[in-house]
């Protein structure tokens, strides 16, 4: 239960000691990257709560996603439109998803245990 | 409590595993929120705005460094345009000088300025022999017209500027009698007579002194003459007025 806590903190660590400038061009797709690990960590805690959780839909879910969602935003470059807007959109309605199926799973575990 | 549920269940593998996983995309999460955080804190320091707003400004900057590339061409063809009046401007200032130089020119020849140079004095004067008994008193007094004959030798030797008892000879200057007085520009005039000449001294005395010459004439009649050649002369501006009442310049209305 500690390990991603850890792993967050790392990660944190590593941010602030190895300080990458990330180019303006390219700040696009970094928040992309980010919605899409935290769209990622949701659907993974929301499987595991469900018990159906799967490593390598876990992994490749993330994987997929960001880099079709990096796919996206290039086009959007080349076309001159944001429509890496709608990845954006798409990850932040799946975010609002997770979180209310993690808080009724996390809401009906409690009622059961509490019982 | 759960997770302890299904490893037992399902022995060790997913249960060990997820934890890694997300421990791993944390780990990237947290990575790239803090360099995406400290990225946009750096401009906000640098620029004092926010990024979301930066395509807006590269627009405008692109539009600041548009108009700017027009304003430079516009200051080098004014600074053209400046160095074509200066060029004027100068080319005015020699028209100027020229025209200056010419009105000098102009005045030494109508002779309203005092000019000084080389040239002779010629004094005349009337006979000092008294007329015999019957003679023509005429004969022993010094007439206009032979001043005058003076004056056109000097002239046609190549006197630049003649003056007569301190009256510049000008263009207009008539020489006349009224009586038994001599006039020159209207002014009366009485013996000696000087006349004073700017040119070359000795070929005005040369002109002077040619046989059947004005001079060898009065000399001839015992009248007192003497040309003497001078290092310089000063022939003094004309006093007089130049008035044009019937005549005006061709061409002009």
């Amino acid at each position: 239960m500690w390990l991603p806590i850890i792993g967050l903190v790392l990660g944190v660590a590593l941010g602030f000691l190895f300080s990458v400038e990330i180019p303006l061009g390219y700040v696009k797709y970094t928040a992309i990257a980010i919605l899409a690990a935290i769209d990622t960590t949701l659907g993974g805690l929301r499987a595991q709560l469900e018990d159906r959780f799967d490593l390598m839909i876990f992994l490749t879910g993330f994987v997929v996603n960001a880099s079709f969602a990096a796919l996206l935003a290039g086009i959007g470059d080349l076309l001159g439109l944001d429509i890496y807007l709608g990845a954006v959109i798409a990850f932040s309605i799946r975010i609002f998803d997770n979180i209310g199926f993690i808080r009724r799973d996390l809401i009906a575990r409690h009622m059961k245990g509490g019982r | 409590m759960h997770s302890e549920e299904r490893s037992g269940r399902t022995p060790t593998l997913a249960a060990a595993r997820w934890p890694a996983a997300l421990a791993l995309v944390l780990a990237l999460a947290g990575y790239l929120v803090v360099a995406q955080v400290r990225t946009e804190w750096q401009i906000r320091r640098a620029l004092r705005i926010p990024s979301t707003q930066l395509e807006e400004l590269a627009f405008l900057l692109r539009d600041q460094e548009r108009g700017r590339a027009a304003l430079e061409s516009q200051v080098t063809e004014l600074r053209g345009r400046l160095a074509a009046y200066e060029k004027a401007a100068a080319e005015g200032r020699t028209a100027a000088a020229k025209m200056s130089r010419d009105l000098q020119e102009l005045r030494a020849l109508a002779g309203i300025t005092a000019l000084v140079g080389p040239g002779i004095t010629v004094e005349l004067n009337d006979s000092t022999r008294l007329p015999r008994a019957g003679e023509d008193p005429n004969k022993t007094i010094l007439h206009y017209s032979d001043i005058q004959g003076v004056v056109a030798e000097l002239w046609a030797a190549g006197a630049e500027a003649i003056s007569l008892n301190g009256e510049r000879v000008v263009g207009t200057t008539g020489i006349s009698c009224v009586g038994t007085t001599i006039l020159a520009n209207t002014k009366r005039l009485a013996p000696p007579f000087l006349i004073e000449a700017v040119g070359e001294p000795k070929q005005l005395v040369q002109a002077l002194r040619r046989p059947g010459g004005a001079i060898e004439l009065l000399t001839a009649f015992g009248f007192p003459v003497k040309v003497a050649p001078r290092e310089l002369v000063e022939v003094p501006a004309y006093r007089g007025t130049f008035q044009f009442e019937y005549a005006s310049v061709e061409g002009k209305e």
